[in-house]
């Protein structure tokens, strides 16, 4: 008798909390939807035309893992890094546990960068995440990003010719592609590289911050393939 | 055999996986002695599906690494990697080895080399020892590592693996006589080797290049890339990594047969280092040299042209003195409005009820001024919200009215009922047929007035051809100032009826009443009907095809309900309230439709279409690059923009024109809300489209005049 109240009070609270869940599920749905149909459309045949560095970079609409709308050219006038992700490889799991990542992503929000890791991996993939887990994974990592996207279409991830994960791309604030490939410079699995290697998105920003010219602007990403849709 | 007991028995020689069973494998038939063969290699049985990498692990993927320990005096070679297999992974693909693979290490035994003293047993042997690292693959990735150990016995032959490693041996590319030669030509790689030989001749040949990061590894043969043979030389042009990262002087690679082409005891592969000709395509500097306080210098400039014309332009600041200029060029701007397409239909209107009155002077005394009270009002009322609104910050333009779906449904809906007004479908002033000689008395006027603030508002998107510099420049004057020039752009719009209402000799010049008006009239429905047609294709490009199929379905609903108000008796009461019911129906269904709006293209389109979008960092990326850019300011509901777009932008000539000098061609689309493109107006001290520069690097911006003409066009592009 005493205890109907608060189970019921409880009941209440956990449909609406299936409903809200429920309509963030189906707005994103309809987005994802929405941006999916409208990127293959204008895309087409230009599927493989992935910008090279000094180049534009092209513009998207993405949902982040809340179910928000993020556009590329919103951010213009800061720059933006991609980082290609998905926590089911190895190579991503080397530079998150080791807190790599995390802390490569808080030095560069820190300075104003917006960072966007980008998750191609189909639904289909043993390994996706749907939004809310890959959300709650970057958390337990203590991750950073400004937003984390999902791309499970593919879409992004054709336009910008992301190979690995992790991949990274950094934009300018005129929206030119001034960098494109890994994380850093030493291509292996092994945690204890990470020290000895230079980490190229560090070494990026800091040369574009200090006005000079990238050194390392093109080089190898390395990682496991991004399991696009096929 | 000792030996063999030895190699198979000794634990550490195998490390097995979920997915790959690995051994460390040796073969030296001679024994270990200096100059004797002596070979060790890993030898990896992969899980079906699983594969690992060669040296270019190709898209994705990391070679296998072995680190040897070995005695003083040995020395490991490179691995001699076999052939590999390309392996597509989706729109990716990688170079690596499924099955089974061994990859044979040759040892070089020196001099120096001590053998350890044989205790005991007498069969002395040199430990070997090997830390593998390997990405093994299917879909998922998984980084695997062993070590091994090996004794390999000095004395005697170690031959239990020499199938294996013979296999390996004939599968090993084979170096060719000549180096061929790789030349570099834009985005492609044309390779040409020479003195291959009989048995490769005619076949198609698969392509590795060991350097990582060169080509696009996905390419496929006859598909993205050619290749063909001139007696026993091979020519293929492949094409070029679009994030490629190498730029090497010399390019070792390696060519296969396919393997239904591959014949046992017959080289499979050739291998060569062929030097690179030809100049690498520039990675484009990136010149990411935008610090914080250049970002902020460029934010503040920004502000600036949002705030305050001409402020990136060389177009000469405005004088004071130059106010009467500016009024005189509003005054003789309005009344060019009169020859606009846009305020045709209103100038139908006008014409007609002109003739209806003709002889009346006093009437087309009031009428005139009653016109040019509503045209000037309006202009007034249109202007001041304008400065209102931009004070109040909003970045609006001149035609900003028509941006709003909304406004557009409305404009659609009243040009209908003008229109059905004009067939005959209805009468204004049926209702209240008693009272009519008052509505006689005081109808006209509030027409005539009313006519004029509907001509105001359908001229407004059409002033900027003729007004556009002198808007521009009364959105930067005092508030007085602007809306006197407001006046005054009204007062020459209405000024020939004005005229015409005072000055008998031009009344009389209009024709007599007669049955020739019927015809006029109905034939004048005609405009009204176009001016629909323009509305819904506007609308069109704010709300989509849903939207504009949803207001041309509404607009058929209130004609019908007009029509049937004109019924009589229990007809008109029943066919009306069914008509408004479902027109509520509709309304409610799909009439959101109507006023949403469709967001522009979610990928910003693709390189290599003649228009791009444009962007004021775009344009200055452009420009900075030292090319000539070319800016069409337009909007879907700007009639002159939509004529220069399909006659002088579209031709021939003039295109050919464009890309002989190489201009970038950029077009702003203002037919929504775009503060972007509002302030890039202003600061061109203009408020409205069509806008048409020419920037040269270098040089200030040409503006052309809003009615293009192909021969100014060409004339402009002939001085760059």
């Amino acid at each position: 008798m005493s205890l109907s109240p608060s189970s019921d009070s409880r009941s209440i609270r956990a449909a609406r909390q299936a409903r809200a869940a429920l309509s963030r599920a189906s707005r994103r749905a309809v987005v994802a939807a929405a941006v999916a149909l409208g990127a293959t459309f204008l895309m087409g045949n230009h599927a493989f035309a992935a910008p090279a560095v000094g180049q534009q970079a092209p513009d998207f609409v993405a949902v982040d893992t809340s179910g928000a709308k993020h556009k590329l050219s919103d951010f213009a006038g800061k720059f933006v890094v991609l980082e290609w992700t998905n926590p089911g490889c190895p190579f991503v799991r080397k530079h998150y546990n080791s807190g790599n990542m995390p802390a490569t992503q808080k030095a560069a929000t820190a300075q104003g960068v917006v960072w966007l890791s980008v998750n191609s991996t189909e639904r289909a993939a043993s390994d996706y995440l749907q939004p809310a887990a890959l959300d709650a994974w970057m958390k337990s990592q203590k991750a950073s990003p400004t937003a984390v996207l999902m791309d499970e279409d593919g879409v992004i991830g054709q336009a910008y010719g992301a190979r690995t994960t992790p991949h990274i791309f950094i934009i300018d604030p005129k929206g030119m592609l001034v960098y494109a490939g890994g994380i850093d410079s030493i291509a292996s699995a092994r945690p204890d590289d990470i020290k000895s290697a230079t980490n190229y998105v560090n070494q990026a920003l800091g040369e574009a911050f200090g006005g000079k010219p990238i050194s390392a602007a093109s080089t190898r990403p390395y990682g496991c393939s991004v399991k696009y849709k096929s | 055999m000792p030996a063999a007991a030895q190699l198979s028995a000794k634990p550490g020689a195998v490390v097995t996986t979920p997915h790959v069973r690995a051994e460390l494998v040796a073969h030296a038939p001679e024994g270990v002695a200096p100059g004797a063969p002596v070979w060790v290699g890993l030898q990896i049985t992969h899980q079906p599906e699983w594969h690992t990498y060669w040296k270019n692990a190709g898209d994705s993927g990391l070679p296998t690494e072995l680190n040897w320990t070995l005695p003083p005096g040995v020395a490991a070679g490179e691995i001699a990697w076999p052939v590999p297999r390309k392996i597509p992974v989706g729109t990716l693909a990688n170079y690596g080895y499924e099955g089974t693979v061994l990859l044979p290490v040759p040892l070089e035994v020196s001099s120096t080399f001590k053998p350890p003293l044989a205790l005991g047993t007498g069969a002395s042997s040199m430990d070997i020892r090997l830390k593998a690292t390997w990405l093994v693959c299917r879909k998922e990735c998984i980084p695997e590592e062993g070590e091994f150990t090996l004794a390999l016995p000095l004395q005697g032959s170690t031959a239990l693996h020499k199938a294996d490693f013979d296999a390996t041996q004939a599968a090993q590319p084979q170096p060719l006589a000549k180096p061929g030669a790789v030349e570099v030509n834009g985005n492609k790689l044309q390779v040409r080797l020479e003195d291959l030989p009989a048995a490769a001749q005619g076949k198609t040949l698969g392509f590795f290049p060991e350097t990582p990061e060169l080509i696009r590894t996905a390419a496929e043969s006859g598909k993205d890339w050619t290749q063909s043979w001139e007696g026993g030389t091979w020519t293929a042009t492949l094409p070029l990594a679009d994030q490629r990262s190498a730029s090497p002087t010399t390019l070792p690679l390696v060519v296969a047969l396919a393997e239904p082409d591959r014949q046992p005891g017959q080289p499979v592969a050739w291998r060569t280092e062929a030097p690179v000709s030809g100049t690498w395509p520039a990675a484009a500097a990136p010149r990411a040299e935008v610090s914080p306080a250049l970002q902020a210098a460029l934010a503040a400039n920004a502000a600036d042209a949002a705030s305050a014309p001409a402020s990136f332009t060389d177009l000469p600041p405005q004088p004071a003195g130059t106010f009467a200029v500016a009024l005189l060029g509003a005054l003789l701007g309005g009344l060019l409005l009169n020859l606009m397409p846009c305020v045709f239909p209103i100038l139908a209107i006008k014409v007609l009820g002109f003739a209806r009155q003709a002889g009346n002077r006093s009437a087309h005394r009031t009428a005139g001024l009653a016109y040019t009270g509503g045209v000037m009002l309006s202009f007034l009322a249109l202007g001041g919200a304008m400065l209102a609104l931009r004070a109040a910050g909003a970045q609006l333009g001149w035609g900003f009215q028509l941006q709003s779906p909304a406004v557009v449904a409305a404009l659609a809906a009243l040009f209908t009922l003008m229109g059905l007004n004009l067939v005959g479908v209805f009468e204004f002033g049926r209702a209240a047929p008693n009272s009519l000689c008052s509505a006689q008395a005081r109808h006209p006027i509030a027409n005539d007035f009313l006519s004029g603030v509907l001509a105001v508002v359908i001229a407004s998107p059409c002033t900027a051809p003729f007004m556009g510099a002198s808007l521009g420049f009364a959105i930067g004057l005092p508030a007085t100032q602007a809306m006197l020039l407001f006046a005054a752009l009204g007062l020459g719009l209405a000024l020939p009826y004005l005229v015409a209402g005072f000055v008998p000799a031009i009344a009389k010049l209009l024709p007599k009443p007669g049955p020739w008006m019927g015809t006029l009239r109905r034939l004048l429905a005609f405009p009204m009907f176009a001016t629909v047609a323009w509305l819904v294709w506007v609308l069109g490009q704010q709300s989509g095809i849903d939207g504009a199929g949803t207001l041309l379905a509404l607009l058929v609903c209130m004609a019908a309900i007009v029509w049937a108000l004109t019924l009589r008796g229990r007809t008109r009461l029943v066919i009306a309230t069914v008509l408004v019911a479902f027109t509520a129906v509709l309304t409610a269904a799909i009439g959101r439709n109507v006023l949403q709006t469709v967001e522009p293209a979610r990928m910003a389109s693709a390189a290599g279409q003649r228009w791009q979008p444009w962007s004021a960092d775009r344009v200055s990326e452009l420009t900075g690059a030292g090319q000539p850019v070319f800016i069409d300011f337009t909007a879907a509901w700007c009639v002159t923009c939509q004529y220069n777009k399909k006659a002088t932008l579209a031709d021939a000539e003039v295109l050919a024109d464009f890309d002989s000098k190489k201009v970038a061609m950029l077009r702003a689309d203002w037919t929504r809300r775009d503060p972007a493109i509002t302030a890039a107006l202003t600061s061109l001290g203009r408020s409205g489209v069509p806008l048409y520069v020419l920037q040269a690097p270098g040089k200030p911006p040409v503006v052309l005049t809003e009615i293009l003409r192909k021969d100014e066009v060409r004339a402009a592009l002939a001085a760059l």
